[in-house]
């Protein structure tokens, strides 16, 4: 209780400088955020939009699957494209979005001859990075540099027990390309398939794939035939299906045609 | 100078303590939309019928006692499940004096289902 008897010195205080210090400090604070602050929030949003189209893609991804695998005839999904535009270049486009093509090595039989998977992609304007539904798998690349990578795998794959391989191509479609911003919903429709059943009997199969050149997703697919799927790289982009060839092998190939109504 | 008067200081403690709780709730919910999306997935797609319908037809064909009907069934289901059902089938049967045992094997890419059945 003896500060209340003394005084504490106030010689230096004066309200005009206090006010210049507390102003000067919430001036400075604006000009910071507008300065560090507002870049970063900006940035957060371009990702934020990205992150969002990447499960939008997985989304649609899903539903591929069930028009393909389960055989529904119908599908529909309602999305918010930002940051960017989600366009459709159909099977047909050119230069051709990828192809694979799958022979045997040793009697030189094609099975497939280059397919045509055509590619629903999102092309982000502020981020420069494209993520594409190509072939039943979610892939990603940065438009201004090489290399991908793969968001969702596809549905091939290999039984060792019975020593067969299931190759799952997926072709998209449209009668026209189509792309949109914003709120829209994607109408997909399941249109032809078909299916190929192949015995073989210890015969080398290759897979080739050739990428497009405006869209090389060739690291991603790469990193799935090597490290996925166990096949054996032979060739720049050839690959050896992974079958064990002292058996009786069993190549399955099945061919989807989505057709996308609209965007 | 009168006594720093620290009896409303809780208000502080519960203020930091809100912000940090919100930023892990910001950080589950920006992770959740993927969780349910795989989990949801696993659960819609793990082919129950399929590999019912497949076990039944694999169990019956066994007791076809013509060799080479037998062997044609057998051979059409292998391909059947593969084009309808785009899944692997693989099955083997042996037989004792008394009981038959069948191994059967599916894989759809999702799922894989082993079994050994037993006929009685």
């Amino acid at each position: 209780m003896i500060s209340h008897n003394r005084h504490a010195p106030e010689c230096g205080v004066s309200e005009s400088i206090g006010f210049m210090l507390i102003l000067t400090l919430v001036i400075v604070g604006i000009g910071m955020v507008t300065l560090y602050g507002y870049p970063l929030l900006m940035k957060q949003q371009v990702s934020a939009d990205e992150q969002i189209m990447e499960k939008n893609m997985i989304v649609l991804q899903n539903d591929i699957k069930s028009l393909a695998y389960k055989t529904v005839p119908y599908k529909e999904t309602s999305l918010k494209i930002g940051g960017g535009t989600l366009g459709v270049y159909n099977a047909s486009s050119t230069p051709a979005i990828s192809t694979i093509t799958l022979y045997n090595a040793d009697t030189s039989e094609v099975y497939v001859q280059e397919f045509h998977p055509g590619d629903l992609r999102y092309e982000s304007e502020n981020a420069q990075e494209d993520i594409s539904l190509q072939n039943g798998a979610v892939l990603k690349r940065p438009r201004l540099n090489t290399g991908s990578v793969m968001i969702a795998e596809p549905r091939w794959f290999y039984d060792s027990t019975s020593n067969t391989m299931v190759i799952n191509l997926i072709s998209i479609n449209s009668t026209t390309f189509m792309s949109r911003e914003g709120i829209g919903t994607v109408q997909m429709a399941l249109g032809e398939s078909s299916y190929q059943y192949v015995p073989l009997d210890g015969d080398e199969v290759v897979v080739e794939y050739a990428p497009d050149p405006n869209a090389d997703y060739s690291t991603a697919w790469n990193n799935y035939f090597v490290n996925s799927l166990n096949m054996e790289k032979v060739g720049t982009s050839t690959y050896r299906l992974p079958f064990d060839s002292s058996r009786k092998a069993t190549l399955a190939i099945k061919k989807y045609d989505v057709f996308i109504k609209s965007l | 100078m009168a006594r720093l008067n620290d009896d409303a200081q809780w208000i502080v403690l519960m203020g930091f303590i809100v912000s940090f709780s919100l930023f892990f709730l910001a950080i589950l919910i920006n992770q959740s939309t993927v969780v349910g999306q795989t989990t949801a997935e696993a659960v819609s797609e793990f082919p129950k019928n399929d590999i019912r319908g497949v076990r039944e037809v694999i169990i019956a064909s066994e007791s076809i006692t013509d060799t080479t009907e037998k062997e044609r069934v057998q051979r059409e289901i292998k391909i059947l499940s593969l084009s309808r059902q785009n899944a692997a089938v693989d099955f083997s049967a042996k037989s004792s004096t008394t009981h038959t045992y069948i191994d059967i094997h599916y894989n759809n890419g999702v799922a894989a289902y082993n079994e050994t059945y037993t006929t009685s």
